[in-house]
């Protein structure tokens, strides 16, 4: 076991699982709803995107966006079941984890019905060659899902730092009444979040099948991980998320190499205590004092 | 005055010459004041005989004091709350059952222990041992039920506490060879220990944060016993614990066997949640509940500490079930710590009402119903399950059991709405409006002006308006003189008049100030050639202004 | 008064809503035109907030007649406070409400931003802060501060900024001074003074009516959930009645 290949391998799911996580994390702050369905999410697109490579083309780039706007359309669907009809009704936060997860449970049984038990392998999308970067080889697969992870996100936060739209969400995560006062439809910027998240759930699932396979209930595992990461970095804040996914992938990497793969939940699982027992509201409380105000 | 065809009207001033025969001619006809004074003034609620409520039947003679009396052991609860009171109106009698909850319950239980005689032949070993898993199914969800609902604690790790004791309990049989009856024991002791560990965050973490942090520690423990191999990764589950049940038995005779002691662990969870929830511990955290911990806290209540002895012995027992899970299962399989698990049995408590034992029993019913007797249906089933999650979430507030109050709540709501938004303009006074007024005359004059308008309004008719255009001065039908008698008489406020701009060839409409000083205000631009064509002008919009009110 | 020659913003007519079994307005009728400058004026719990937020359609139920610009924004209507405020605040209504009701992480820049969040609005947005800013000098050295750190007069100054920054026709201000020292308070009516209206119309509520006294077009004052009485400003009030 190497160190080098073991870093890189923990940096490439820290990617990945980061992009769940701020996904998970823009849901909760901006609407104030725990998207259990995100796991429905990244199975309906790895299946999206698998449908696209057999049907239309394998193309890297049909792949993945096949696999992004399917995630959108599972983000909208969630939307307009889980959202849209309780957002105004009493106890909304506990109905809607709630409606999530009957979402969840009858999408992943869906799937499981049309597209039988058997595992589907997308195409590789990054080709197979190997880069080697300041002596440490890595592989194609790890470094394009890296690369375009890291790009999408930074063109996300981008966009919600500078354009109309991202100052609606944000102003939502901050203010929801105040956001309608101002002018914001909560329902519309709802299925721009979810569509978004969506979207980031999609792409993520794309990037995962270059390692796993796509199957029915191949996404619990992920949005288990993603919810961990969203945990640590504090709900609500993307600087706390990517923080988090990285301390989540180091001690991924640490663990294996130092103790072996089957001690990495149980030190991840003692590390989120430990984080949260020292701030219960994650790494984030650390980063902005103002959001507590 | 009725609504006959053509009235005649007879001349008053003939009476000063009775020689003469009157002066008659036809007029307008007009419905009678009468009619609106008899429909204001009727009678409208709804009477019921008197003496009984609808829908609450009331046991006849004495006897209330004597169920106030009797108590059972151990507790110092009556068997049925039962109140005896005389009738007020017919001085009868009479006994109310007020909480027929026991009732409902014992009859439910005869049910239960009885089902098994009218299980069809077909399918006896399906429906039972489906029955056997809804009894341990019922009890976890009841102790589950203690800590979402008296604690407030969302824990999702519930099964996984089932699960580590089953496991831990079968282990240690096969290492050390127990008796069957140690494993609830060991189970307990073990989900002591358990909720201990993933206790302690719930004293600092609040709502989802501990949601999902469960969710992380049901995912741990399944990853951990498919990998592990001294908990049976190869065979798929560690099985191995021994039975309770008599080896001698039969095929039939062991379903039915184990169908009572599954039924008789439900009864013993259904015992716990009394205990817990009804008495000290359930009451404290029912005076904290979501939201008001600071004042709950302020008031002296320490419901941090109250809630974490629910959760550890929620979890104890939770063991002790895990134990059993472990000796009538023959061991423990990984699928209880599988998300399915979780979301089937969320989708239990959720169904019924979260925070009320039947709650837990009845959604545990339908669920294992469909999930274990309806397999036919293949992964429809679950989704049939998920669905009626999403309705229930989406429609109800508090589950099946709720919909009573719910109903009950939302027709309240929508009652004092109506009530609330009825009031006309210019109508009677609502009682916010009336304590306001300092003049309580005004309060009797708006009510009488009110009915007085609605008797107006059907005088209008477009015979009584074509007369007024016709004949704006002179004689009037009964009709048009009692309209124009009301708008004379109005306050000075905004009271429409003409004004002459240049006699014979102008005039137009304003409204009076009703302030001396102030000037009139122009009310429209239209100016009239004739004065009748700006009496008749005048007379239009009071109409409208009546009918609008 | 007549006014038939002026547009109206504004035209409430048969107004009633509340909240619940709870009837706060009843039956009010109030006409604002363009350019006008109006001071409501009342104590408390006598509708002056419930007010505003029926004509924004925040309140728990209402019915009758708002005609906004001309369009009807308000309907019989019995649930979902907040579900259409969005859509009447396109329409051309600015509310700044009661409580500032501010975002607590955005800074002081974005917080302006997102009060000119309507799309006419957000073209010219650069040119509206300079005019902010001329209006509450003090905000210029704060502009990348999370509003979360300011203090509660600085936080006013940016709500009502909020408010000013949009596209709108009618600025509904509640409260302005509530809750703030008396001398900053003063400060802040005067900087609502200040603003141009051009053929907007502004409708400040207060309950300190020496703050409105003579400055504005006209003083409403408001009692159990109806107007009662008005007078113009060059009157004084001696018009006001009860």
């Amino acid at each position: 076991m190497n160190w080098s290949f073991v870093l890189s391998n923990a940096i490439t799911l820290a990617c990945i699982y980061g992009t769940l996580a701020i996904g998970i994390s823009l849901t909760w702050s901006s609407l104030g709803l725990v998207n259990m369905a995100f796991g429905f999410i990244f199975a309906l697109s790895g299946y999206g995107a698998w449908l696209a490579s057999i049907n239309i083309g394998a193309q890297p780039a049909i792949v993945m966006a096949a696999g992004i706007l399917t995630g959108a359309f599972g983000g909208l669907i969630v939307c307009l079941l889980a959202f849209i009809p309780i957002h105004d009704k009493p106890n909304f936060p506990l109905r809607a984890l709630i409606a999530t997860l009957a979402i969840s449970l009858i999408g992943n049984q869906a799937l499981l019905w049309y597209f039988g038990p058997r595992a589907k392998s997308l195409p590789r999308l990054f080709g197979s060659w190997n880069a080697d970067i300041f002596g440490v080889i890595v592989t194609s697969d790890k470094l394009g899902a890296s690369a375009s992870a890291i790009v999408l996100l930074t063109l996300i936060l981008l966009w919600m730092r500078s354009s109309r739209r991202g100052l609606e969400i944000r102003a939502m995560m901050m203010n929801p009444h105040a956001a309608s006062i101002v002018g914001i439809g909560v329902r519309r910027t709802g299925f721009y979040v979810m569509a978004l998240t969506g979207s980031l759930a999609g792409l993520a699932s794309v990037l995962l099948a270059q390692t796993y396979y796509v199957a029915p209930f191949s996404g619990i595992t992920p949005m288990v991980k993603g919810l961990s990461i969203a945990l640590v970095g504090g709900l609500g804040s993307v600087p706390g998320a990517v923080i988090g996914a990285v301390l989540i992938g180091l001690n991924e990497a640490l663990t294996s190499t130092l103790l072996g793969g089957q001690y990495v939940l149980i030190t991840q699982f003692l590390l989120i205590i430990v984080v949260l027992l020292v701030r219960p509201r994650g790494i984030a409380g650390l980063l902005d004092k103002a959001r507590e105000a | 005055m009725t609504d006959t065809a053509q009235p005649i009207w007879i001349d008053p001033t003939d009476c000063l010459y009775p020689e003469n025969a009157a002066r008659e001619a036809p007029t307008n006809p007009h419905l009678s004041h009468q009619t609106t004074w008899n429909e204001t003034r009727a009678f409208k609620p709804r009477m019921h005989p008197v003496g009984r409520l609808r829908y609450y039947y009331k046991w006849p003679g004495h006897g209330g004091r004597l169920w106030w009396r009797k108590r059972y052991w151990p507790t110092r609860r009556r068997f049925l709350q039962i109140r005896g009171e005389y009738n007020p109106k017919t001085m009868r009698r009479e006994k109310t059952i007020v909480d027929k909850r026991p009732i409902w319950w014992i009859l439910g239980f005869i049910a239960l222990v009885l089902g098994p005689a009218v299980v069809p032949a077909a399918s006896w070993n399906t429906v039972m041992s489906a029955a056997a898993v809804f009894g341990i199914y019922a009890a976890i969800n009841l102790c589950w039920m203690l800590i979402i609902g008296t604690a407030g604690i969302f824990s999702l790790a519930s099964y996984a506490v089932v699960g580590a004791a089953a496991y831990g309990t079968t282990y240690l049989a096969i290492q050390l060879g127990l008796p069957w009856w140690m494993l609830p024991l060991v189970g307990a002791a073990i989900g002591l220990a358990f909720g201990l560990i993933i206790g302690l965050p719930a004293m600092r973490l609040d709502g989802f944060y501990y949601a999902l942090l469960t969710l992380g520690v049901v995912e741990l423990c399944r990853v951990y016993v498919v990998q592990s191999r001294e908990f049976g990764s190869a065979t798929g589950g560690l099985y191995g614990a021994p039975s309770y049940l008599p080896a001698s038995l039969g095929q039939m005779p062991r379903l039915l066997f184990g169908y009572y002691a599954s039924l008789a662990l439900m009864l013993f969870a259904l015992a716990v949640y009394r205990f817990i929830d009804g008495r000290r511990l359930g009451r404290v955290l029912r005076m904290a509940p979501e939201k008001r911990e600071a004042f709950a806290q302020a008031c002296g209540v320490d419901f941090i500490r109250a809630r974490i002895m629910v959760f550890l012995i929620s979890s104890t027992a939770l063991g002790f079930i895990g134990g059993f899970y472990a000796i009538h299962f023959g061991g423990a399989s990984p699928n209880l710590f599988s998300f399915d698990t979780v979301l089937l049995s969320l989708a239990m408590l959720v169904i019924g009402g979260i925070g009320r034992s039947e709650g837990a029993v009845a959604g545990t019913a339908i669920v294992v119903f469909i999930d274990r007797v309806l397999i036919d249906l293949g992964p429809l089933r679950y989704m049939l399950i998920g669905a009626i999650m999403l309705a229930v979430v989406l429609f109800l507030r508090e589950g099946l059991f709720g919909i009573k109050r719910q109903f009950r709540t939302w027709r309240d709501k929508k009652k004092s709405e109506r009530r609330a938004t009825r009031a006309e303009k210019g109508g009677e006074m609502l009682p916010e409006e009336a304590t306001e007024t300092a003049d309580k005359d005004q309060i009797f004059f708006r009510r009488f002006d009110k009915m007085q308008r609605d008797f107006l309004k059907r005088l209008v008719t477009d015979t009584v308006i074509e007369e007024h255009r016709t004949r704006p001065l002179g004689q009037h039908s009964e009709a048009l003189e009692r309209l124009l008698i009301y708008f004379r008489r109005q306050g000075q406020v905004d009271k429409y008049a003409i004004m002459v701009l240049e006699e014979f060839k102008a005039y137009r409409i304003v409204a009076l100030s009703g302030h001396r000083g102030t000037a009139p205000r122009v009310v429209e631009d239209s100016l009239y050639p004739t004065p009748d064509e700006a009496y008749h002008a005048l007379f239009l919009r009071r109409v409208q202004d009546l009918l609008e009110t | 008064m007549s006014g038939a020659d002026k547009t109206a913003v504004l035209d409430v007519r048969g107004l009633s809503a509340g909240w619940g079994p709870l009837r706060v307005i009843h039956d009010l009728d109030l006409t604002v035109f363009a350019g006008e400058r109006i001071g409501l004026v009342g104590l408390n719990g006598h509708g002056k907030s419930t007010l505003f937020q029926a004509i924004a359609g925040l309140t728990g139920w209402q019915r009758g007649s708002i005609l906004l610009n001309g369009f009807e924004v308000g309907r019989t209507r019995s649930q979902g406070p907040g579900r259409y405020t969005h859509q009447i605040v396109r329409r051309g209504l600015a509310l700044i409400p009661q409580g500032d009701e501010i975002f607590h992480g955005l800074t002081v820049e974005e917080h302006l931003d997102s009060g000119a969040y309507t799309k006419r609005a957000w073209k010219e947005r650069a040119s509206r802060k300079i005019k902010i800013l001329q209006i509450f000098p003090p905000l210029d050295k704060l502009m990348g501060t999370p509003v979360g750190r300011l203090s509660g007069g600085e936080r006013r100054m940016v709500a009502i900024g909020r408010g000013l920054m949009a596209d709108a026709d009618l600025f509904l201000v509640d409260e302005p001074s509530l809750g703030l020292a008396p001398k900053i308070g003063k400060s802040v009516v005067d900087a609502l003074m200040a603003v141009e209206l051009g053929s907007s119309a502004m409708v400040i509520a207060e309950q300190n009516l020496a703050l409105l006294e003579g400055r504005v077009d006209r003083i409403i004052g408001m009692h159990a959930g109806k107007l009662k009485g008005e007078a113009s400003a060059s009157k004084g009030l001696m018009g006001v009645h009860r």
